[in-house]
């Protein structure tokens, strides 16, 4: 076991490898010139060489993407063209920012799938199942930045109960979630937020459920005459690893994936960072946030890996 | 005197009054000397923290904004050599960290801009200001408050460059040892606001400068918090929720919801240009007849309704309020059958056109329904449209290497800024100015004007110069320069407790005369 | 949006063995699977509805009318009102939907040939070859699927083509591992190692022996990924990446309506259920084709 979790270790290196050579290419496929967020909209050609100089544009792509690598080795991801700040101070604390919208959708759909897929997979096939297979579905199946403007329809425009956008008036670096003024501010973005894990995490709870269900030592179980709440507590926590698993890998998605939803509700996280990094094509800035996310997304996907090796160590893969 | 700043902040921290506005940007705008997100970020970061050695007068909402002295009491042509200007500098200015500010520091930020081995040089700002300043071939310094900007050829408007142009502190920035990014996070100007915090992405407080050279412009409310929130629903939920007390640009169609929750929402035409640069060598638009049928093909009064009423109709390339709109002989009402008569009398039928538009932008207002629109109009009278949607930023590199690189391209919509008499005619038609060296994009030729615009350079009275401005702006008009659209009035929206705010018929606008109450 | 479960699933369903009758099985299954059938069902019609949009639009979805802009639902004679240039709704809706569908439809095809080849090569000849490609797909894999997507088509600029060009990249790690799982599994079964050793040529094989077992769980993901990829694709549009007007798309219809939410709400939420209901559909039929084809001898 201790060989293959060094190997899964080991095996991370190359694919971060690969993944920062992705990311630096990514943005060189671009047509259009680097450099134009600060160079005004009639620059000649002469400023726009002395910009491309200074800002090392003019070497060959692959000089270029040695020097990035050696920098993003030792944290240096360069200053964004647009503002000229440090690209790594923008995107920490964009990141604590979504980790906020990001880890309360996942509580939250948790907290709720599990009851409801835990009760599905134990009553499979009758009422209570359907229902929740058909919560489940919808919920992967909306475009969640949909219902984002739908709440914001709701509770803003008509009843005005709920702000709008943003992260309240004192701004992230005040932000205190235990305050109810700014509570206010997440709680759309993580409704929104957690309908798709919520569809998932209910799927996979209910399968699972329903899988422990059939094993063995359910019969056993009840012929030792336990009572039908103490056989479901056990199916429920035979489930768990798997359901704990998904839930992890979901934390790692929304991370990378919540650019729709903080655009919507202007949350000053990662993705609105990438959303307006493109816009100003801001290169910088779009290498290192999708770096960044793309490497945390390995990483959870590394740690819920082992987890559930420690766990269960039948699932010894590769 | 940065401890009596501090004590008066303290002192009256009880009672203090915020104004917050949401801007339309997508990041505050760099505080750095020359700001970017275009005018906005000069609108608001510029000219608070910042003053130029010249500065616009933004007091009258009923005319046309023009510049007044700012750093610079007064300036004037040398006598004997019409390529040096002689500038008065005022004197007792001091810098917010409470330098005294002198002809050194003109100097010295000239150098800033313009000199690559000087420790205080940036190439961010030396390419966002290089337009205005590529003309100053060195900065002598005469005496304490007095210098001299030798120029490389005769330009009589030269005082619009200066005002472009931000002093930013050299006590402060040497003080930082040149480190421009600890400098953003802690910068000294002589503006009318002192800097106080930044959050990257999420917000700018200023607070009032009390020792404000200009006594009219001492800020009537303590503090300015500046949000960027470049959504336009956005902006208006936070103005109808309380969070922002004045917004940018709120959409035509949340201005009647903003309205009847009692909001104010102000307006003024300012010169700001929706229409399209042609194409003068390449396509359809070569031939005169077929630039004037497009301007007669648009109903403008359905663009004004698109925009709910918040435009002015574009028939010119200037507002009318403007000193050298003058009387163009020919006004291109809607006229559909005259239209269609030009295009025949072209030979041109149908017209084949591709315009170049962008899905959003620096002043493009609704850029998708309003060219969607002119598209279904042209195609009314004769014209076959098509239009290449791209974004903003490919649009500019459409526009800035000029027609060679795209010969297919008829026609470009970007909006541009008229704030003077360069930027609104001259860089447009002048044959110098063709890109990729300026803005004249579709290489507009004619050697009429070139020769009036020689004369415009040259010429110091300011009577005769508006005169010949004038000339050239009913010539402009009069070949069809430009597919016009509309000028935008650039609605805001106030809280009901906001008092005092005059806008101005400018890009700029000046907000230390509003009172929070 | 799903890629965990339906990794799992995929994975779940083991290769059938006995192809003839096995696809008889799943026929059978399907035709009392009757919540399945009415999806499914709905997928034609919706389908039908946009290839024949053109019959069955009330109006020309391009045609403006500024008199009659941001009309509400039920406006005579517009039934589902108009938009912010006061063209059809209900038109634009109908004609959406081939654009939609379109982005729904032809990136996960593509990913599936793409993919599945790749796949079905990497697991039959194994070695160095396996290697190269697995491990390039497991760099793909490494992005969230709309962050890979977002970045693709932020990095070309919008468009039909680049949003398609996208998708069809972020599909096809995933359908590349499906493939190959399946291939390896059936590559070391004696009867397949048996017509190795008679020299049948690895073509044959393939078409004989494998193809059959493999496009069970392709089939599998893909259904399953149509939803994701409408999804993904109107996001793109939402965003501004995709799609560019004056076309009618769903998720582009939602961005520029969305400036109106204040004048006409109902209206403004409409492009949001039509892609909401062809989701569901999609992702209901594909439960039950994974249902049914769950079969283990």
């Amino acid at each position: 076991m201790t060989a293959y979790i060094i190997r899964r270790i080991l095996y991370a290196i190359p694919i971060s490898l690969g993944v920062s050579m992705v990311c630096f290419a990514l943005v060189y496929i671009a047509p259009g010139d680097p450099l134009q967020t600060i160079l005004p909209e009639d620059a000649s050609a002469e400023t726009i060489e002395m910009v491309k100089k200074a800002y090392g544009f003019d070497k060959p792509l692959p000089v270029q993407y040695f020097v990035w690598l050696g920098k993003v080795m030792t944290g240096d991801f360069g200053l964004s063209i647009a503002t000229g700040r440090s690209v790594a101070d923008e995107v920490l604390k964009a990141l604590l920012n979504t980790m906020l919208l990001a880890g309360g959708a996942v509580i939250v759909a948790f907290t709720l799938a599990f009851a409801l897929g835990a009760t599905a997979g134990y009553f499979a096939g009758s009422l209570i199942d359907r229902i929740v297979t058909g919560i489940a579905v919808i919920g992967v199946s909306v475009p969640n930045y949909w219902l984002g403007i739908v709440l914001v329809i709701i509770f803003s425009v008509e009843l005005n109960v709920l702000p709008a956008t943003g992260m309240g008036a004192r701004g992230s670096v005040e932000f205190n979630i235990f305050r109810w003024d700014d509570f206010k501010f997440v709680i759309m973005p993580i409704i929104t937020l957690s309908m798709i894990p919520i569809g998932i995490i209910a799927r996979t709870t209910r399968s699972a459920v329903a899988e422990v269900l059939n094993l063995d030592f359910v019969e056993t179980l009840r012929a030792k005459g336990l009572r039908e709440s103490a056989v479901f507590l056990h199916v429920v926590r035979n489930a768990m690893p798997q359901v704990l698993a998904v839930m992890g890998l979901q934390f790692g998605y929304l991370m990378g994936g919540s650019i729709l939803v903080e655009t919507i509700f202007t949350w000053p996280g990662t993705g609105f960072l990438l959303n307006k990094a493109i816009l100003t094509r801001d290169l910088p800035v779009l290498q290192g946030t999708i770096l960044i996310l793309a490497m945390i997304f390995v990483a959870t996907n590394l740690v819920v890996d082992l987890l559930q090796t420690a766990v269960d160590p039948r699932l010894k893969r590769g | 005197m940065l401890a009596i700043g501090a004590l008066t902040a303290a002192s009256s921290a009880g009672a203090e009054s915020v104004l917050r506005v949401a801007m339309t940007a997508g990041d505050i705008p760099v505080t750095i000397g020359q700001p970017d997100q275009g005018f906005e970020g000069y609108r608001f970061v510029g000219y608070n923290l910042y003053d130029g050695l010249v500065l616009w007068d933004l007091s009258q909402g009923d005319a046309a904004a023009d510049i007044k002295p700012g750093l610079a009491t007064s300036w004037e042509i040398d006598a004997t050599d019409s390529k040096r200007w002689i500038v008065d500098l005022r004197q007792g200015v001091k810098w917010h960290d409470g330098c005294d500010f002198t002809a050194e520091d003109v100097a010295w930020n000239f150098d800033r801009i313009s000199n690559e081995d000087a420790p205080q040089f940036n190439v961010k700002q030396f390419a966002a200001i290089r337009n205005r300043t590529g003309i100053i071939d060195s900065v002598e310094v005469l005496d304490t408050h007095r210098v001299a900007f030798n120029t490389t050829q005769v330009d009589a408007l030269f005082p619009y460059q200066l005002s472009y142009w931000f002093m930013i502190s050299r006590c402060r920035l040497e003080e930082l040892g040149n480190d421009y990014e600890a400098y953003a996070m802690a910068p000294s100007g002589t503006g009318p606001y002192m800097f106080d915090t930044l959050v990257p992405q999420e917000r700018l407080e200023l607070v009032k400068n009390p020792d404000y050279w200009d006594p009219e412009r001492v800020p009537a409310h303590d503090r300015l918090v500046l949000l960027p929130m470049p959504e336009a629903t956005t902006r208006a939920a936070a103005l109808l929720s309380g969070q922002v007390d004045f917004i940018e640009a709120p959409s035509p169609d949340t201005i009647p919801r903003l309205e009847s929750a009692g909001m104010q929402i102000v307006t003024a035409p300012y010169p700001h240009n929706w229409s399209y640069q042609l194409n003068f060598v390449d396509g359809n638009f070569a031939k005169k007849e077929v630039r004037q049928a497009a301007n007669f093909a648009i109903n403008r009064e359905d663009v004004k309704a698109l925009l709910g009423g918040y435009m002015l109709e574009g028939y010119t390339n200037i507002p009318p309020s403007t000193p050298y709109h003058g009387k163009p002989d020919i006004k291109y009402e809607y006229d559909p059958e005259r239209a269609a008569e030009l295009l025949e009398a072209a030979g041109c039928l149908p017209c084949e056109i591709t315009l170049a538009i962008s899905t959003s932008g620096s002043g493009q207002m609704q850029p998708l329904p309003m060219n969607e629109l002119v598209k279904s109009q042209l195609d009314a009278v004769g014209f076959e449209t098509n239009l290449e949607v791209m974004d903003w930023n490919a649009l500019l590199d459409v526009a800035r290497p000029g027609r060679e690189n795209s010969p297919e391209i008829d026609g470009i919509n970007i909006s541009r800024a008229l704030q003077d008499p360069f930027s609104a005619l001259i860089r447009h038609v002048y044959s110098a100015q063709h890109g990729p060296k300026g803005s004249n994009w579709g290489h507009y030729t004619n050697a009429e004007v070139d020769a009036l615009i020689d004369e415009i350079y040259a010429e110091f009275d300011p009577e005769v110069q508006l005169a010949k401005l004038t000339e050239l702006h009913e010539m402009m008009v009069e070949d069809a320069v430009m597919l016009w659209i509309a000028h935008d009035v650039n609605p805001r929206a106030l809280a009901p407790n906001v008092k005092g705010f005059v806008q101005a018929q400018s890009w700029f606008q000046d907000l230390t005369s509003i009172v929070v109450e | 949006m799903t890629d965990a479960t339906l990794t799992a699933a995929a994975a779940e369903t083991a290769p059938a063995q006995e192809v003839r009758g096995y696809w008889q099985t799943v026929a059978n299954r399907l035709r009392y699977d009757y919540t399945t059938l009415f999806f499914g069902a709905m997928v034609v019609l919706i389908i039908l509805s946009a290839v024949f949009a053109p019959l069955l639009a009330p109006m020309d979805p391009y045609q403006d009318s500024l008199l009659h802009r941001l009309k509400p639902i039920g406006t005579d004679p517009y039934l589902l009102g108009t938009d912010e240039l006061g063209r059809d709704i209900l038109s634009r809706l109908l004609y959406g939907g081939r654009i939609s569908l379109a982005m729904g439809i032809l990136p996960v095809l593509i990913a599936t040939l793409v993919g599945g080849l790749l796949g079905i090569i990497a697991g039959f000849v194994g070695g160095r070859t396996n290697m190269v490609i697995m491990r390039t797909m497991d760099v793909f894999y490494a992005f969230p699927s709309i962050l890979l997507a977002v970045a693709i088509s932020g990095a070309m600029g919008g468009g039909i083509a680049n949003g398609m060009i996208s998708l069809t990249l972020i599909f096809i790690p995933a359908l590349c591992r499906v493939a190959e799982t399946a291939t390896a599994q059936v590559r070391s079964l004696d009867y397949v190692e048996a017509a190795r050793a008679t020299g049948a040529s690895a073509f044959s094989i393939i078409r004989e022996h494998i193809l059959g077992n493999v496009l069970g769980p392709i089939l599998i993901y893909a259904s399953s990924l149509v939803s994701v990829s409408i999804l993904i694709a109107s996001g793109l549009s939402f965003l501004g990446l995709g799609v560019t007007p004056p076309e009618p798309d769903w998720g582009l219809m939602l961005n520029t309506l969305r400036q109106s939410i204040y004048i006409n709400p109902l209206v403004c939420a409409l492009p949001g259920v039509a892609i909401l209901i062809t989701s569901i559909c999609f992702n209901l039929v594909s439960d039950g084709l994974r249902t049914a084809m769950d079969i283990r001898m």
